[in-house]
C-alpha cells in the first residue's frame, strides 16, 4: 500500500468535480490513494474504531485485576520471594464481580460494576522495564528506536470518516513518557500522526481564530482563496496546490467543529452525573472520557485517552496507596464511558481498550511500594467484537511469571488490528526501500504464528 | 488460533487446505514457510541452536526420519517445538500431509552455505566502478550546449517526450535564490538580473549566491538531515548537548568553503586522527568528528551503547554509501550481499571508539568530551570529567546494591552523603574550557557477531575491516587504532561516496534524483534513471576534486534545469511524475524556508551565524524520563540555527514537514496539511511577520497603490498587475471598515488593516510554492 496525503485533498476534488484533470492524473490519483479518506479494511471487522486508554508509571496487576491469595498468605506470613524481597499484601480486597464472577479489587468498584462487558487479559508481558522503552512499545511495538505508534497505523489502515477532525486525536493533559513520540506517526505520512487536543482556549495549536472577528477572517480567507485560484489557473494539472487549497478549506471546518466537540453545555444532567463530571469542568478523566465518546460519535478514528503525565503517575514505588486517587480519577467515567457508548448502539463497533505500560512487582521495593513488572501485568478490552466477561490469561501463584496464555504486547497490538480488519503482517507501509511493517508485526511473526491465519 | 477463539473474537477461514495440494506445492505453500519464519531464526545460520540446521535440506531429512520433528510439534517428548507455543492444528496436519508424501523438499543444500556469491553480487550496477561514458549526440542545438542537456535530452527523445521552453528570468532567479541558499531574492537582486542582457548574467547570480554565508546554511542543513542532527541526546532524558552546536557550524562553513567531499567525509569519520597544521585546524578537525558523536543515545544508563553504535553504523551506510548496512546487525542482509560478519566488522571499529557521553538520568555528568582548549585546560577538563563521571557510576552502584553491601546501612549512606558532597564541591569549580562533542580512539579490538543482534549472545569475531562486497579489506593485525582512518578511505575509494554524493546534489536541484531512493542504492532501491548520466557526473565530481560548488555550476548552466515548470498534456501522460525531466518540478517551500522566508521579506531576519543556545548551565542537568530536558528558544535567526530536540521535535518544522532528528532523513516530504493552514491563519510567528512586513511596507511607501507594489516585490518578485492592485486595493478598503467594527483603538487600525492584508499575501501559494 502506498500513500500520499499531498493528493488526498485532490482525489476529492476530483470526486466533487470542482476541477478537471486529465485521465491519466485521475487515475495517478487512484492509485496512490487518498491517506485518509475512509477505507475498507482488508477483510470484515468488528470494530470501526479505538478508544485506548494508557495509564502512564505501571498499575498493580496484583492490586487491582489479578487475584493471588497465596500473595495475600505469604505477605501475611512475611515470606520473602527468592530475589531476597518481602512479598506485600495487595491493598485492597478482591470480590467476584457480575454474573462472570471475575475477581475484582476494589480499587476499580465502577469497573467491577462492568466486568461482564469486559475481556480481562491477565498475562501481559513486554520487552522493557523501563517507563520510557516500554511506554515505547506498549504504542509501537518497538523499544529501542520510535516507530509508528498504533493510531497511526490505524489511521493510515481505515482513513478518517469526518474530515473535519483528525483521524488520530490523543486526550492527554500532560506528556507521558518518550512524549509526543508515543503518537507519532514515525516514517508514515504525518496526517497520521495523533493530534493532541487538551481542555482550555486552544485545543489544538493554532486553532482559535487569530482575526478580531470573523468578518476579518472571512475577507481573508476570501482573498486567500482569489490569489491562490488565479495562482492556480496558470499552473494548471498540480495537484500539491490544489491540495493547499483544499486544507484551508478543512482547516476552517476544524475551527468551526472542534469547539462544538469540546462544548458539553448540551450534555444531560444525567450523562454528566454518569461520568461524575461537574458541569463547566474540564478536569480530570471524566471529562477525557466523555470527549472521547463524542469524537467517537463524530467518526474520528482512534482516540487515545492518557490520565497522567510522566511524573506523579502510577509509579507507585514507595507507596501503593498512591494507586488511590488516581484510580478515583478514572474508575467511574471509564464505567460510565462503557455504559454510555452502550446506550447508544456505539459499543459495537467501538473497541475500548485499556493498558499500562507494565504491572508491579509482588514484593517490595520499599516497604510499602512495588517495582516494575514487565514480566506479567493486566491490561483488557471491552466492545468492538471481544467476547465480554471472560478473563484470558493466568499468572503464578503470586503474579510474578506467566503461567499460560502470555499475551505480548505484539499480540496485543495484532489482536486489535485484527478487531479493525487487518493482518498486521500486510498492513506495511514501503519505507527505506522495503515494505515496512512495524517491529511489533514483525516480531509477531516469530513469536505468535498462530495469530497470523485465525 | 486459540488464543484468538478463546478471546471469542472472530472466525477467519483460511485458503486451501492440505488435501488438495501435490507435496512439492504443500511444501512450498505450507511448510516451508513455516520454517522460514518459525523454525529459522534459531535453526540455521552459522550455530543453530542443538546445532540442528533446518535450513538444510538434508539435516531437515534426518528429523523427518527419526520422528524427532514430529514428536516436537506434537509436544509429546522432552522437546518440545516451537518453543513459544504450539503449532496451530492445521499447520500440525499440514506437517502430517507432507511427511506422508514422503517430506519432498525443494530446497538445495547451498541454501545452509555461505549466502552470497560475492562475483555475481559484485555485477550489480551501483557496485561496479565508475565509468566515463561520452554524453550522447543531440540534433537540437538548444540541447546541445551542456553535456547534461545531451543525456536529457536522449533520454526525452527515447521516451517521445517533448521538454517545455525555458523559465522566465524572474522564475529562474527565484528558483536559484531558493535553491542555493534557501531566501527569495531581494527586489533589487531581481531588478538587476533583469537588467543585465549578458550572456553570463545568470552565471554572474550563481557565483554571487554560492558565495554567500546563506549557500552553506543552506546546503549544510541539507547535510544535517541526513545525519540527523540535534541538539540534545536522544536519552530518555533527552539530555542537552551544549557542544553539538560546533559540529553544526562545521557542517555549514564545510559547504561555505567548498571542502572537498571526500576530506569532508574523511574528517566526519576520523578528524582527530589526521595530521593538523594548527591548533585551530586540529580543534576543527576533532569537532568533524562530532558526525559520530551525535549517533542517537537510549535509555537511561549507559548500558545500552549497542544501538547507539547500530545508529552509528546505519547512518554511515545509508548517508555515506547509500546502503542499509544495519539491517545486517540481526541477520544476513536479506537483499543486499552485506553478511552480519561484515557489519560487525564495522561494529569493532566503532566499539573501539570512544565516544563523548553527554550523562544521562543514573548519570548525569558528562564525560570523555574532547578539549578545545591549552594543554592544561585539558587536563582540567578530563580531571573534572573523569572524577565527576566515575562519583555517578560509585553512586548508581551504591543505590542499587552493586557495590557497598559489606557496609552497614548508616556507613553506606554516609558514603553516598559524602560522594554527593564531592560532587557539588566539583560542580562549584567545574572548568569553563571549550570543548567537543567528538570522539577518540579507545582501546582496540576486534567485535565478535552478536547471535540475532543481541550483544548477551557473542558468536565469532568479525576481524574490522570494510564490506566484502566492495573489497572486503581488513585492518592489518598490528593496528593499535579504532580502523576509523582506514574505514573513511575505503569508504571514499568506493563507487558509490562519489554515486550517492552527485545524485543528492542532483535532488537537491530538480526536487528527485537520478536514483530516487537516496539513501538506498541496493537492490530493494530504484535503478537510475539513467546510469550513464550519473557515472557521468560522478567522474566530474572526482575530476573537480570533488568539488561540490563545481557540481552546482555544472548543473544550474543546463536547460534543464532553466526549464519552465508547467504541464503538457502528451508528457503527463507518458511520464507524470516527470521522471526524465521534461519539465522542472514546482515545489513547495520546505520548513526552514518559508520560516526564513517570512523572516525575510518581513526584515526581521538575523542574518548572523548562530552560536550555542542558551540552555541551563550543564552542572543542572539532572533530567528523568520523568522530567525530560524541553525547551524551545526563539531566535531571529536562520531556522538551522534553532535548538533542534531529539524527541520532541521543534513545533513550527513539525508542522511543515522538517526533518527527523531520530534517523537519517534523505529527503522531505511535504504533505499538505490542515494543521500547516490552521497556523498559516491562525499561528503567533506567521502573525508577528505579517504586522513586521506591514510595518516595513508602511514605513517605506506613503500611498496604498505604493505599499502593495513594494509588498508584491519583497514577497513575490514582482510587481502586481492592475488587476490585483484594484483586488488589493479594494481588500484595504473593506478590512478597513471591517476593523472598524472590531472594537480594536482606531489609532491601531491602519497598521492591522496593512497586516491582515500582508498575512493573506504571506499564506498565499505564490509564496509558498517556487516556479
Amino acid at each position: 500500500m502506498t500513500c500520499d496525503c499531498s493528493r488526498r485533498q485532490m482525489v476529492r476534488s476530483l470526486f466533487t468535480g470542482s476541477m478537471l484533470f486529465p485521465a491519466v492524473l485521475q487515475q495517478m490519483f487512484a492509485e496512490t490513494g487518498d491517506s485518509l479518506a475512509p477505507r475498507a479494511p482488508q477483510f470484515p471487522a468488528k470494530a470501526k474504531r479505538v478508544i485506548f486508554m494508557y495509564m502512564p508509571g505501571g498499575v498493580s496487576h496484583v492490586d487491582s485485576f489479578d487475584y493471588k491469595p497465596k500473595l495475600i498468605a505469604a505477605a501475611e506470613a512475611g515470606q520473602t520471594a527468592k530475589n531476597g524481597r518481602l512479598y506485600v499484601r495487595p491493598h485492597w480486597d478482591f470480590k467476584p464481580r457480575g454474573k462472570s464472577g471475575i475477581m475484582v479489587s476494589e480499587l476499580f468498584p465502577h469497573v467491577g460494576d462492568s466486568i461482564d462487558g469486559i475481556c480481562l487479559i491477565r498475562s501481559m508481558h513486554g520487552d522493557h522495564n523501563d517507563h520510557f522503552q516500554a511506554t515505547l512499545g506498549i504504542h509501537t511495538g518497538s523499544v529501542t528506536v520510535a516507530r509508528p505508534s498504533l493510531g497511526s497505523w490505524v489511521s493510515y489502515g481505515l482513513g478518517t470518516e469526518n474530515q473535519n477532525l483528525p483521524s488520530f486525536v490523543v486526550l492527554a493533559p500532560k506528556l507521558p513518557y518518550a512524549g509526543a513520540q508515543a503518537w507519532s506517526s514515525n516514517f508514515l505520512p504525518g496526517c497520521h500522526s495523533g493530534t493532541r487536543v487538551t481542555a482550555g482556549p486552544d485545543p489544538i495549536p493554532d486553532l482559535t481564530r487569530r482575526a478580531p472577528t470573523q468578518e476579518i477572517e472571512d475577507l481573508e480567507l476570501g482573498l486567500l482563496a482569489r490569489l491562490n485560484r488565479k495562482h492556480q489557473t496558470s499552473r494548471p494539472e498540480d495537484p500539491a496546490l490544489a491540495a493547499r487549497i483544499k486544507t484551508f478549506e478543512t482547516a476552517y471546518g476544524m475551527q468551526m467543529q472542534m469547539p462544538e466537540v469540546l462544548d458539553l453545555s448540551k450534555e444531560t444532567d444525567a450523562t454528566l452525573q454518569l461520568y461524575g463530571l461537574e458541569r463547566g469542568s474540564t478536569k480530570g478523566f471524566a471529562w477525557q472520557c466523555i470527549v472521547a465518546r463524542r469524537l467517537a460519535e463524530r467518526g474520528v478514528r482512534f482516540i487515545e485517552l492518557i490520565d497522567q503525565g510522566s511524573s506523579d503517575n502510577w509509579d507507585a514505588h514507595t507507596d501503593i496507596r498512591s494507586h488511590e486517587p488516581l484510580a478515583r480519577n478514572i474508575d467511574q467515567p471509564i464505567a460510565a464511558l462503557l455504559k454510555d457508548l452502550k446506550s447508544r448502539g456505539l459499543l459495537e463497533d467501538t473497541l475500548v481498550v485499556w493498558t499500562t505500560e507494565f504491572g508491579r512487582t509482588p514484593t517490595a521495593d520499599s516497604p510499602n511500594g512495588r517495582s516494575h513488572h514487565n514480566v506479567a501485568y493486566s491490561s483488557w478490552m471491552a466492545g468492538g467484537g471481544v467476547k465480554p466477561g471472560i478473563a484470558w490469561g493466568e499468572t503464578d501463584d503470586f503474579g510474578a511469571k506467566i503461567a499460560e496464555n502470555g499475551v505480548h504486547v505484539h499480540d496485543f497490538h495484532a489482536t486489535i488490528l485484527k478487531l479493525l480488519g487487518f493482518d498486521h503482517t500486510r498492513l506495511t507501509f514501503r519505507y527505506a526501500g522495503r515494505d515496512s511493517g512495524s517491529r511489533m508485526w514483525r516480531e509477531m511473526w516469530w513469536k505468535g504464528f498462530w495469530f497470523r491465519k485465525w | 488460533m486459540r488464543t484468538l477463539f478463546a478471546l471469542g473474537l472472530i472466525v477467519f477461514s483460511g485458503s486451501a487446505t492440505a488435501g488438495d495440494l501435490s507435496g512439492a506445492d504443500l511444501f512450498e505453500k505450507k511448510i516451508r514457510p513455516v520454517l522460514v519464519q518459525i523454525c529459522y531464526p534459531c535453526h540455521s545460520g552459522k550455530t543453530p541452536a542443538a546445532g540442528l540446521h533446518l535450513d538444510s535440506p538434508q539435516a531437515t531429512h534426518g528429523v523427518v526420519e527419526s520422528g524427532a520433528l514430529l514428536s516436537a510439534i506434537h509436544r509429546e517428548g522432552k522437546i518440545k517445538m516451537p518453543p513459544a507455543g504450539p503449532l496451530p492444528d492445521d499447520q500440525i496436519a499440514d506437517f502430517e500431509a507432507w511427511i506422508k508424501l514422503g517430506a519432498p523438499d525443494a530446497r538445495t543444500e547451498t541454501s545452509a552455505a555461505p549466502p552470497y556469491d560475492f562475483d555475481q553480487a559484485r555485477k550489480f550496477w551501483s557496485f561496479q566502478p565508475i565509468r566515463d561514458p561520452a554524453p550522447p549526440r543531440i540534433s537540437d542545438p538548444a540541447w546541445n550546449k551542456t553535456a547534461i542537456d545531451r543525456f536529457v535530452k536522449a533520454k526525452l527523445d527515447e521516451k517521445h517526450l517533448v521538454p517545455l521552453g525555458a523559465a522566465s528570468k524572474r522564475a529562474l532567479i527565484r528558483r536559484a535564490t531558493f535553491d542555493l541558499t534557501g531566501l527569495p531574492p531581494t527586489p533589487e537582486e531581481v531588478a538587476a538580473f533583469l537588467a543585465d542582457p549578458s550572456a553570463s548574467a545568470f552565471d554572474k547570480v550563481i557565483d554571487r549566491l554560492l558565495a554567500s554565508q546563506q549557500y552553506g546554511e543552506r546546503w549544510g542543513r541539507h547535510w544535517l538531515d541526513l545525519v540527523r542532527y540535534a541538539d540534545t541526546s536522544g536519552c530518555n532524558a533527552d539530555f542537552p548537548v551544549p557542544d553539538a552546536y560546533r559540529y553544526r557550524n562545521w557542517v555549514i562553513r564545510a559547504f561555505n568553503d567548498d571542502k572537498p567531499y571526500d576530506q569532508f567525509l574523511r574528517e566526519q569519520l576520523a578528524g582527530d586522527l589526521l595530521p593538523a597544521k594548527d591548533d585551530e585546524d586540529r580543534h576543527a578537525k576533532t569537532i568533524a568528528t562530532g558526525y559520530l558523536a551525535i549517533s542517537r543515545r537510549f535509555g537511561s544508563g549507559a548500558s545500552e551503547f549497542n544501538l547507539t553504535i547500530d545508529d552509528t553504523i546505519d547512518n554511515v551506510g545509508k548517508a555515506m554509501l547509500g546502503l542499509s548496512v544495519s539491517c545486517a546487525r540481526c541477520h544476513d542482509h536479506k537483499f543486499d550481499p552485506i553478511p552480519s560478519h561484515d557489519y560487525y566488522a564495522w561494529y569493532g571499529i566503532f566499539a573501539s571508539t570512544k565516544y563523548a557521553f553527554p550523562g544521562t538520568e543514573l548519570y548525569p555528568h558528562a564525560a570523555d568530551f574532547v578539549s578545545l582548549g591549552s594543554p592544561h585546560q585539558a587536563e582540567r577538563l578530563k580531571a573534572y570529567q573523569d572524577e565527576s563521571s566515575a562519583l555517578d557510576h560509585r553512586i548508581a552502584a551504591f543505590n542499587d546494591g552493586r557495590e557497598g553491601k559489606d557496609l552497614s546501612k548508616e556507613d553506606r549512606d554516609k558514603e553516598i552523603r559524602r560522594m554527593k558532597e564531592r560532587l557539588i564541591v566539583l560542580e562549584h569549580d567545574a572548568p569553563a574550557s571549550p570543548k567537543a562533542y567528538a570522539v577518540s580512539d579507545g582501546a582496540s579490538a576486534n567485535a565478535k557477531i552478536q547471535i540475532k543482534g543481541d550483544p548477551s549472545h557473542p558468536g565469532d569475531e568479525a576481524p574490522r575491516g570494510f564490506l566484502t562486497v566492495l573489497g572486503g579489506q581488513v585492518l592489518p593485525g598490528n593496528e593499535k587504532g579504532s580502523g576509523r582512518r582506514e574505514l573513511a578511505e575505503w569508504i571514499i575509494s568506493s563507487p558509490l561516496a562519489a554515486r550517492v554524493m552527485v545524485n543528492r546534489i542532483w535532488q537537491g536541484h530538480f526536487g528527485k534524483g537520478i536514483v530516487g531512493t537516496p539513501n538506498d542504492f541496493g537492490a530493494r532501491g530504484d535503478r537510475p534513471v539513467d546510469p550513464e548520466l550519473l557515472d557521468w557526473l560522478a567522474s566530474r565530481f572526482r575530476e573537480s576534486g570533488y568539488s561540490i560548488k563545481a557540481m552546482h555550476r555544472l548543473i544550474m548552466e543546463t536547460r534543464a534545469y532553466q526549464m519552465a515548470s508547467g504541464a503538457d498534456q502528451a508528457d503527463l501522460r507518458i511520464d507524470p511524475k516527470n521522471d526524465f525531466s521534461w519539465r522542472f518540478d514546482r515545489r513547495r517551500l520546505d520548513a526552514e524556508e518559508i520560516r526564513d522566508a517570512m523572516l525575510d521579506v518581513a526584515g526581521d531576519l538575523d542574518f548572523s551565524m548562530g552560536g550555542p543556545h542558551p540552555f541551563p548551565p550543564e552542572t543542572s542537568f539532572h533530567y528523568t524520563q520523568h522530567v525530560q530536558f524541553f525547551a524551545v528558544y526563539d531566535t531571529r535567526r536562520r531556522s538551522v540555527y534553532l535548538m533542534q530536540q531529539r524527541l520532541k521535535r521543534h513545533p513550527f518544522l513539525d508542522t511543515f514537514d522538517g526533518a527527523d532528528p531520530n534517523a537519517t532523513t534523505p529527503a522531505r516530504a511535504p504533505q499538505e496539511t490542515s494543521l500547516q493552514a490552521l497556523t498559516m491563519l491562525n499561528g503567533a510567528f506567521v502573525d508577528e511577520q505579517a504586522d513586521l512586513l506591514a510595518v516595513r511596507v508602511g514605513m517605506a511607501q506613503s500611498t496604498d497603490v505604493a505599499r502593495i507594489g513594494y509588498a508584491y516585490r519583497l514577497v513575490f518578485g514582482r510587481a502586481p498587475s492592475a488587476d490585483e492592485l484594484r483586488q488589493c486595493e479594494q481588500y484595504l478598503l473593506k478590512a478597513g471598515a471591517a476593523f472598524k467594527k472590531s472594537g480594536l483603538p482606531a489609532d491601531r487600525q491602519p497598521r492591522a488593516v496593512l497586516a491582515s492584508l500582508m498575512h493573506v499575501l504571506l499564506a498565499s501559494d505564490e509564496f509558498i510554492f517556487v516556479d
